[in-house]
């Protein structure tokens, strides 16, 4: 597994470094910092820096600047894994390249880790530069529990590619990458708490951020980031974490496999 | 050795009747099929368009599933284990498909064969004699998309090759290349089979890649196996008759009665065409080649002989004749 892990990591590294010039990693850091920007300029000038009282309520704190910046940098940083991992299968589909790896006895495991392996190293860089940025807008990384931040980041990175798995077999089952990612991301952005509290959401609607791992993850990554809490404080929140990404894992593997055997059937 | 017993595949579509109404449809893509492939063996598989012949290659290379009947490679069932089989078998097609263009020769072959858990070593030792043997190992290191057509078909042989199967599945191999390209990779096809001994599958529309390739072939139709035999005993069984056409600037009547006995003791047939270059055609059919008695017939009469064309009956001929008998 680990050849796999190794191979198809080296081969995404220069496939992307040959097929995509720095633009295209500079896109993915505009749009963290444009949720920066966005945020900076509404809260100073639009609100001027008032807040809804039950913001602090709902959010626990009230430094609202720290709570866009995390939520637009760990929402980047989800899209990144989210988009480059569901769509790995379907690229190789689309590129004619599938055959030729499902022919193989390849290890799934270790290409769905050696694609998130290379993806964490171009978005975790992405992320860093977002939170740099974010320093000059108002982050406030003052009580910080750094080694909380570490282990939830781990964890959000495990929740985000089981859920990456179930997304591609979505894509593969509808042949489509636009759709079905832009649609997720859609509501992933406004149902996880990325710039407003969920609890600000009607009643009908938060079902969907209980079924988003990025919800979880947010609450928990502010609270050790901005307020320094242990991560001891948010069991809840890691069981639900844990919950989410073992149930789309088992989801994802399954239909992820099938839905292989269903694309090489169809095009016959 | 691959032993196909009984096998089938049924493919379900769904077809779309309106916009929110559709229906399953059925299509019998491999009907019962049966044959064996031996180590050192090429078998073609021939047929008309939508025989089944890709279908059956996929599910030899365990990329699909049979719907009944077994496969079994070397003793294993490839459905209950695929993943011992895939490291047995691979597939080569046609085209510029299964190769990352953005990476080099090299570094496709490397990815490949790191699926198949090649260690480092092994490896470079594999890619460099590979790429040596299918004429790349000077444009190693430059991106597959900078290759030619037939650059990229020499590469997806060195790919279809970097686990060392025993047994390789061709799907249309020289697909729209150049013919001394074609040539050079057939005869690399020949020596994998005769020298290295494996066991090769091979579909083409190249009925003549077939003739010069297959010790045994089969003509598949509608995913049923009508003909099993080597590709000199398939066209014999169709056609009985040799055609001979010599061209002459002249037939004097004389000569008629003698040809008319010579070609009928042969069992033959004869007529004689004229041409628009005031020429005459001479076209004999007969089951023995009379090639050497006309040609010395016409010499003691001293008659000039401007051209000869024997024909043979191909391959080729034996699937149109099939193809038109289907479609009647």
């Amino acid at each position: 597994m680990f050849s796999v892990i190794k191979a198809t990591f080296v081969r995404n590294t220069i496939a992307m470094y040959r097929a995509y010039p720095w633009s295209f990693f500079l896109g993915h850091i505009l749009t963290g910092v444009y949720t920066v920007l966005f945020a900076y300029f509404t809260y100073t000038y639009v609100f001027k820096g008032s807040l809804d009282p039950r913001f602090k309520i709902y959010a626990g704190s009230n430094d609202y600047l720290s709570y866009v910046i995390l939520g637009g940098a760990l929402y980047s940083f989800a899209v990144s894994t989210l988009m480059n991992v569901s769509r790995s299968l379907i690229t190789e589909y689309r590129e004619g390249t599938l055959e030729g790896l499902l022919i193989s006895p390849f290890s799934r495991k270790g290409y769905f880790i050696g694609n998130v392996t290379q993806q964490i190293m171009r978005t975790s860089l992405e992320f860093i530069i977002i939170v740099t940025f974010g320093l000059i807008f108002g982050l406030d990384l003052s009580k910080i529990n750094i080694f909380g931040a570490i282990l939830i980041w781990v964890l959000s990175i495990f929740s985000f590619f089981c859920q990456a798995l179930f997304l591609g077999s979505i894509m593969l089952y509808f042949r489509d990458t636009y759709i079905s990612q832009n649609t997720l991301f859609f509501i992933m952005s406004f149902v996880s708490g990325v710039t407003f509290p969920v609890a600000y959401l009607p009643d009908w609607i938060k079902p969907l951020s209980y079924i988003m791992p990025l919800f979880p993850s947010l609450t928990m990554f502010r609270s050790v980031v901005i307020e320094g809490q242990l991560i001891s404080l948010h069991i809840n929140d890691v069981i639900h974490l844990l919950v989410l990404s073992i149930t789309y894992l088992f989801i994802g593997s399954i239909s992820i496999k099938h839905m292989e055997k269903r694309i090489i059937e169809q095009h016959y | 050795m691959l032993i196909v017993n009984d096998v089938s595949k049924i493919y379900r579509t769904k077809q779309r009747l309106g916009w929110f109404k559709s229906e399953w449809q059925e299509n019998i893509a491999v009907n019962n099929l049966s044959f064996k492939v031996e180590p050192g063996q090429i078998v073609g598989l021939l047929g008309i368009n939508g025989a089944g012949k890709t279908t059956t290659i996929k599910m030899c290379s365990t990329l699909l599933e049979p719907s009944s009947g077994t496969i079994f490679v070397d003793g294993m069932d490839i459905v209950k284990n695929d993943k011992k089989v895939k490291s047995i078998v691979n597939m080569i097609a046609g085209g510029e498909r299964m190769l990352y263009w953005k990476l080099t020769a090299k570094e496709n072959l490397r990815y490949f064969g790191s699926l198949y858990g090649l260690k480092e070593a092994e490896l470079d030792h594999r890619i460099t004699s590979l790429l040596r043997e299918v004429g790349l190992d000077i444009k190693s290191n430059i991106p597959v998309e900078q290759f030619s057509k037939g650059m990229k078909q020499r590469l997806q042989i060195a790919r279809g090759l970097i686990n060392n199967p025993k047994y390789l599945f061709l799907d249309e191999p020289t697909l729209g290349l150049d013919a001394s390209i074609a040539k050079h990779l057939r005869n690399y096809v020949k020596e994998l089979a005769k020298e290295k001994g494996k066991a090769i599958i091979l579909t083409s529309h190249y009925m003549k890649e077939v003739e010069e390739l297959c010790d045994e072939v089969l003509i598949i139709d509608k995913g049923s196996l009508v003909m099993q035999d080597k590709p000199e005993r398939l066209t014999n069984l169709f056609f009985k008759e040799n055609t001979l056409k010599i061209t002459v600037s002249e037939i004097p009547d004389s000569l008629h009665t003698k040809l008319n006995n010579e070609i009928s003791q042969n069992k033959g047939t004869w007529q004689i065409q004229s041409t628009d270059d005031d020429e005459y055609d001479l076209i004999i059919k007969s089951e023995k080649d009379m090639t050497n008695s006309i040609v010395s017939l016409l010499a003691y009469h001293n008659l000039r002989i401007l051209n000869i064309v024997s024909e043979k009956p191909s391959l080729e001929d034996v699937i149109l004749l099939m193809s038109e008998r289907t479609s009647a």
